[in-house]
């Protein structure tokens, strides 16, 4: 696996971010979640997923926390931070005006 | 709270990685888990749903570095591998890293020391509080041959109430005097001081109160504060010493304050105020009213806290000519006052040595530099094959130097810290062998000044010396180093070019110290051959101060000393013995004053100064001062009888040139009650001219006046034996105490002693110029032979295939040699043009010997020459010793 462009990795952090904001989740789960939300579209697999949510810890848009599971064991969970709330917005908002762009392009030619 | 969790989080990556991954497996067991479980929910089997789930998992080391590549603390991690790796090649190179270490250790040490010294004396500002505001005033009689001159009673008077810019003035004169009372009779020396004198100095008594204007009345009852030392010493650091009465010169003295510990007085050597005065007390009379031509006070001011120096100097200026035009009186012609800062003034004698040294010791870290370099581009030769690997396997250029780098930083910090541990120990040496005189030096020791300046300069020595090497080692061609078998740089061969260049540098600059400590050697060797007039061998001297309220007047004064000249004269032992009321190279205030002869015009008449001495007689055949002509004071030569005085050559000379100057009429400053005057003197004799302040002046020419006639305070005896000086103190104080047991007896010291001290500062120096020459010299000898050898070492096959074609030991040999010495030789011509540019700056401690001294040049030349030749020849002669088809075999 090579390095993800920056786009994917742009849009594998907006999926999870966004995934965390409804609820505190583990690595599992959100990917998931991410491939039930989309129909089985998106699928994220651990090796794109764990450095995502390292580097998401990283920079302190999400926090991490161990917890117990469904199943009793014990799992690392994540949150959305205040900051990573904002930074879920804006990135939204970034998203909405580029796939708005891309689609305008797309329909007149 | 954000970036303090984020900062929380690095620290943990960086320090806690064993958690941090342990952490991730946990997660990844986790993932893995439920995989499992997800499969087996979907139908498979437990052993296909394991084996899928694995599967899809894929490589998790990848996973794991990826991980942490997204922790970005990668470069400290780094950085500490490189340190580690760096530490470990250290230590499987013993050798190597021992004469490293050493090297730079001895480099650093020694610019440690220096700069601890110069931290002390010249980065520091003196222990009074707003020291920069300081400023001593100097009467400037150029005209009379005195530029710094001491301040007349009025002349300070109108300098305080005419100045704007200065907040104070207050003067100081420090004499002797006998104390009394408690214990053994003392003789201390007192600093007559005005009333604000101590408050300009601004620091504050530990113990009662300072001068304040009714002390200094006329009338008011005598105030006395004590030095720490006096207090502690001789009164037993009584706390309720304040009102305790004491016996000074016989007068009844109340002490009002004791100053803290360390206060001293920092003031420059020629100004007569030494620092260990002992107590200090009110002059209690007018000074304005004394007579403006009498110049003894220093003076000392402080600056208004918005006024500038230069401000200041002009404002001086204006009140010397306004003064010059107010007061025509001849002595004040051309007078000028000169404001300096106190901390400028007081060091301006080791200024220029500790420049020069502190230059020196740059240059020997220069030269220590270019050694490691050299040792590290020869390790790197070695390494080549490794560094090629490296980069075959990934590793970028960048990331190469930055190892490099770091290895270098890593032996400069270890270099650096045994440098401290080194410059500690050396300032500790460096404290114990100081010249008395400079008090300042002694608070230099480790303060955080120092430690940062070491730290300063071990960063820029790792850089300087790993940069080149760094540099060299990460370059290279990878397809050609992994072919060849490294054959390598020696002296001159491809890349080993820099390492010939670093070697001549550090000859050149080897050369410079060399030749600067040459010149060094011999002002030294100058300074002790200068006769200074008379012989102090043997002569036993002390000063003796019988006080004016028991021997009240200038007879009883001249008859005790008198009688004590007799007495002593017949104890056994005594060849000779005199008194003077000053002793060469003393710390005693000087006393010169104006001279001319019978008949001279007037504008000549308070022109030329000659230093004043009160002797009795005897004085000139104890100190083995020649007589030349004419006679010595005898008894007969007393109060009633005409005035006398002994000239010396100098002033015979210069007075009646081609004449005798025996019976001629000379006036002189003489005494009368205390009072200075202008009185006349016939000459009765000639004796040889004394250098009686500093060895390397002749300084002005002599007036000897008979004691008896021109009574001062105190005498100082001087007292000739053939035996060892010392045997005969208990017995001249048995002599002493049975004429009067309240007088002191003090300064006891062999007149040797004081020539000794008179040539410690420019023997401290020479001895740390030799120190950093013979250090140079040592790196630099060890740098030829380090690259000569390994050169030799390198072109051993081509040695080897010369020799199997009929090349002689004595051919290899001169080639050999002939390329060493080629960069030697280079290296001195360069050192002689650096000598020419950077030596001159060292004339003014030079003493007999100009800074373009030929004879130095060439000694230094040929020595230099010799142990380069030597370094040269020495490894060279080992390699041939090899047998060439050994040699040829071993490729």
């Amino acid at each position: 696996m090579g390095k993800p462009t920056d786009l994917v990795q742009g849009t594998v952090d907006l999926l999870i971010l966004k995934t965390v904001a409804l609820e505190r989740a583990h690595g599992w789960a959100i990917a998931q979640r991410i491939r039930a939300v989309s129909k089985d579209v998106l699928r994220v697999n651990q090796g794109a997923l764990y450095p995502a949510l390292h580097r998401l810890e990283q920079n302190g848009w999400i926090r991490a926390e161990w917890g117990e599971s469904e199943n009793n064991r014990r799992a690392k969970f994540y949150s959305l931070t205040r900051a990573g709330r904002k930074y879920l917005r804006e990135e939204e908002a970034n998203w909405e005006r580029l796939s708005g762009a891309i689609g305008l392009v797309l329909k007149t030619s | 709270m954000r970036w303090l969790d984020k900062f929380k989080l690095r620290v943990r990556s960086l320090f806690r990685r064993g958690d941090v991954d342990s952490d991730l497996n946990s997660e990844m067991e986790f993932h893995l888990a439920r995989q499992i479980e997800a499969n087996i929910a979907a139908g498979m089997s437990v052993a296909e749903a394991r084996r899928a789930a694995l599967v899809e998992f894929g490589g998790v080391a990848g996973l794991t570095e990826e991980c942490r590549e997204t922790r970005r603390v990668n470069w400290i991690q780094d950085a500490l591998q490189d340190g580690g790796y760096g530490l470990r090649l250290l230590r499987k190179n013993p050798g190597f890293t021992a004469v490293a270490i050493l090297t730079l250790a001895l480099g650093i040490g020694a610019n440690t020391a220096i700069f601890s010294v110069l931290d002390a004396v010249i980065l520091r500002p003196l222990p009074y509080p707003a020291a920069d505001r300081l400023v001593l005033i100097w009467t400037d009689m150029t005209s009379a041959g005195q530029s710094r001159a001491p301040f007349s009673g009025p002349d300070m008077a109108d300098v305080r109430s005419r100045s704007r810019l200065l907040k104070d003035v207050g003067g100081i004169w420090v004499g002797r005097a006998a104390l009394t009372g408690t214990g053994e009779p003392e003789q201390i020396k007192l600093g007559f001081v005005t009333d604000n004198f101590l408050a300009i100095v601004g620091v504050h008594p530990a113990i009662g109160r300072l001068f304040v204007a009714q002390d200094n009345l006329q009338g008011s009852a005598p105030a006395l504060i004590l030095s720490d030392g006096l207090w502690r010493r001789r009164f037993g650091a009584n706390p309720e010493i304040v009102g305790q009465a004491v016996r000074l010169d016989g007068n009844v003295v109340t002490v009002i304050g004791v100053m803290p510990e360390n206060f001293r007085l920092m003031f420059p050597a020629d100004a007569s105020v030494p620092p260990d005065v002992q107590a200090w007390t009110p002059f209690r009379r007018d000074l304005s009213r004394e007579p403006r031509d009498l110049n003894y006070l220093r003076v000392l001011a402080r600056l208004r806290p918005d006024a500038t120096i230069g401000a200041a100097r002009e404002e001086m200026h204006a009140i010397a000519a306004q003064m010059r035009k107010e007061f025509v009186v001849d002595s004040k012609q051309g007078e000028e006052f000169e404001v300096m800062p106190l901390q400028l003034d007081t060091t301006r004698e080791i200024r220029p040595a500790l420049m020069a040294l502190f230059g020196g010791v740059g240059l020997v870290l220069l030269i220590a530099c270019a050694n490691v370099a050299n040792l590290l581009m020869s390790r790197a030769g070695t390494r080549r094959r490794e560094v090629a690997l490296r980069s075959a396997l990934g590793a970028t250029r960048a990331r190469l130097f930055r190892q490099l780098l770091t290895e270098s930083l890593l032996l400069s910090f270890i270099g650096g810290a045994l440098g401290i541990f080194l410059g500690w120990w050396w300032t500790a040496g460096l404290l114990s062998l100081r010249p008395k005189t400079l008090v300042l030096v002694e608070s230099a020791g480790l303060n955080f000044t120092v430690l940062g300046y070491a730290l300063a300069i071990t960063l820029t020595a790792g850089v300087l010396f790993g940069l080149a090497p760094a540099a060299e080692a990460s370059r290279f061609n990878l397809i050609e180093t992994l072919k060849s078998a490294g054959h390598g740089s020696g002296f001159g061969i491809g890349k080993g070019r820099l390492r010939s260049l670093l070697v001549a540098s550090e000859v050149a600059l080897g050369f410079v110290l060399l030749f600067g400590s040459g010149l060094m050697i011999r002002t030294f060797l100058r300074l002790i051959g200068v006769n200074p007039g008379f012989s102090g061998e043997h002569v036993l001297t002390f000063q003796v101060a019988p006080g004016w309220a028991r021997y009240p007047s200038d007879a009883t004064h001249a008859q005790f000393f008198e009688q004590l000249r007799k007495n002593i004269a017949t104890l056994p032992g005594v060849d000779a013995i005199g008194g003077a009321s000053h002793l060469p190279f003393d710390d005693y205030p000087n006393w010169y004053g104006y001279y001319w002869p019978e008949g001279a015009p007037i504008e000549k008449q308070q022109s030329v100064m000659a230093d004043h001495r009160a002797t009795t007689p005897g004085f000139f055949s104890a100190m083995g001062i020649p007589l030349i002509a004419g006679r010595d004071f005898t008894d007969a030569d007393d109060a009633s009888r005409r005035r006398v005085a002994v000239v010396d050559d100098l002033l015979a000379q210069r007075t009646w040139p081609g004449e005798s100057a025996l019976g001629k009429k000379l006036f002189v400053e003489t005494i009368k009650n205390g009072d200075f005057t202008q009185g006349e003197t016939e000459v009765i004799g000639v004796v040889k001219h004394v250098r009686y302040a500093r060895l390397a002046d002749e300084g002005r020419p002599q007036v000897y006046v008979a004691y008896a006639q021109n009574a001062r305070e105190q005498v100082a005896f001087a007292v000739r034996t053939a035996d060892d000086p010392a045997a005969l103190v208990g017995t001249i104080r048995a002599e002493m105490d049975k004429m009067d047991k309240d007088v002191p007896m003090s300064k006891v010291r062999v007149m040797d002693d004081y020539l000794r001290d008179a040539r410690a500062g420019t023997r401290f120096t020479t001895l740390l110029a030799g120190l950093l020459a013979g250090l140079a010299l040592a790196l630099a000898a060890i740098g030829i032979y380090g690259v000569t050898a390994y050169s030799v070492g390198q072109r051993r096959s081509e040695i080897g295939i010369r020799m199997a074609l009929g090349a002689q030991r004595g051919d290899i040999l001169r080639m050999v040699l002939g390329e060493g010495m080629a960069w030697v030789l280079g290296g001195m011509g360069i050192g002689v043009l650096l000598s020419a540019i950077l030596v001159p700056a060292l004339s003014s401690l030079l003493f007999g010997v100009r800074a373009t001294d030929g004879v130095t040049f060439a000694g230094v030349a040929v020595f230099l020459g010799v142990v380069g030749l030597l370094a040269c020849y020495i490894p060279a002669r080992r390699a041939l010793r090899a047998d060439p088809i050994v040699v040829l075999r071993y490729e």
